[in-house]
């Protein structure tokens, strides 16, 4: 279980996160869902300390987050962080040399499942492909959670439903995932929890399936709900 | 095999809909083997979690059964077969009602339409 407690975040003079908390389980989809700007992306690089932070705690399974836990977590930022002029194939050799949780396998497995072409250069890709790639070199890590900043932010639809349909296969099944995004359409029927975030705290974090099934709303509706009041 | 997911209905619950309609219509047989869990969550594009809880209810109401480390396979049980059928028939007619109720349609004028209308809505 990973768990944010009253996390608090400061840039300058501006008080962005105000006391965030929320917990995410290893084998669900947690998605943060609020406007740009709300932070969300801040609550990410402070979980993989990417950033200081003024306040509030991380833990891991119970105990406070340390060097040795990020082998048990990775990060997929929205936008692509390997050379631009590697080959796809090159790229992944490079996270091989670099990672020790890297599953050779499972990057095959993700190769094959997008579609993707490990002799093309990452500079050739479309977006859509640039962001698969992106998630291929995030997922094919043994890790028992991911964090994923915006994986559908400015790319196709058909990108997006290839996408969308990692969490359906084995490929993220037994892990955690934190997802942000506001494009919660296309996934809100597979995602298993989620934190409605607005001026730097939590407005609402419930599970899917419980709203659905004892209030029949939609994620959508919770939404509507919630930061139209 | 694909549901369209309703997204105020718990997915689970759409997804032991599926199965029970799969039953009623025989097109899944007393103990035929079901996909495993991971594949029907493939298959049915939904989240492997969410496969797995309508796999356990439907053990649990005894729509299906699992021995040992076999796939899981349909009930061999006639009623808990036939209750399926009833189930998804009084449903369906619930609705019915409830959509000529509410404009206002006698039983009479339904049932003629119903039987002008059944079989020409069969052959479309």
């Amino acid at each position: 279980m990973l768990e944010v407690k009253d996390l608090k975040k400061k840039f300058g003079r501006k008080q962005v996160l105000k006391g965030v908390s929320f917990t995410a389980k290893k084998g669900e989809i947690t998605c943060l869902i609020g406007i740009n700007g709300v932070g969300k992306t801040t609550i990410l690089n402070a979980i993989m300390r990417l950033t200081a932070i003024n306040g509030g705690q991380i833990l891991l399974n119970g105990e406070s987050i340390t060097k040795k836990s990020y082998e048990k977590i990775t990060f997929i930022p929205d936008a692509i962080t390997v050379m631009p002029h590697m080959k796809i194939s090159e790229a992944m050799q490079f996270m091989d040399d670099f990672y020790d949780c890297w599953n050779e396998k499972r990057a095959t497995e993700l190769l094959d499942f997008f579609k993707l072409n490990a002799n093309d250069r990452v500079s050739s890709l479309s977006k859509g492909n640039t962001a698969k790639v992106n998630l291929l070199l995030g997922l094919a890590m043994d890790v028992d959670y991911v964090l994923m900043d915006e994986p559908f932010s400015g790319i196709d639809m058909f990108s997006r439903e290839k996408i969308a349909e990692v969490f359906t296969t084995h490929l993220i099944e037994d892990r955690g995932v934190i997802i942000t995004t506001h494009e919660i359409s296309d996934i809100e029927h597979l995602i298993d929890h989620v934190v409605l975030l607005d001026n730097g705290r939590v407005l609402k974090e419930f599970a899917t399936e419980e709203v659905r099934e004892q209030e029949g709303k939609s994620v959508v509706d919770v939404m509507r709900e919630v930061y139209q009041a | 095999m694909k549901i369209n997911v309703n997204k105020r209905d718990p997915v689970y619950v759409q997804v032991m809909r599926y199965f029970k309609e799969q039953i009623a219509t025989g097109q899944l047989a007393p103990g035929e083997e079901i996909a495993s869990r991971r594949e029907i969550a493939n298959q049915l594009k939904i989240n492997p979690n969410t496969a797995q809880r309508a796999y356990k209810e439907m053990e649990e109401l005894g729509l299906i059964f699992t021995e040992g480390n076999m796939p899981s396979r349909i009930t061999m049980d006639e009623t808990i077969l036939t209750d399926v059928r009833k189930e998804l028939v009084l449903e369906a007619v619930t609705e019915f009602i409830h959509s000529i109720q509410s404009i206002d349609v006698s039983l009479e004028e339904a049932v003629e339409l119903v039987k002008e209308n059944y079989n020409r809505k069969r052959a479309d």
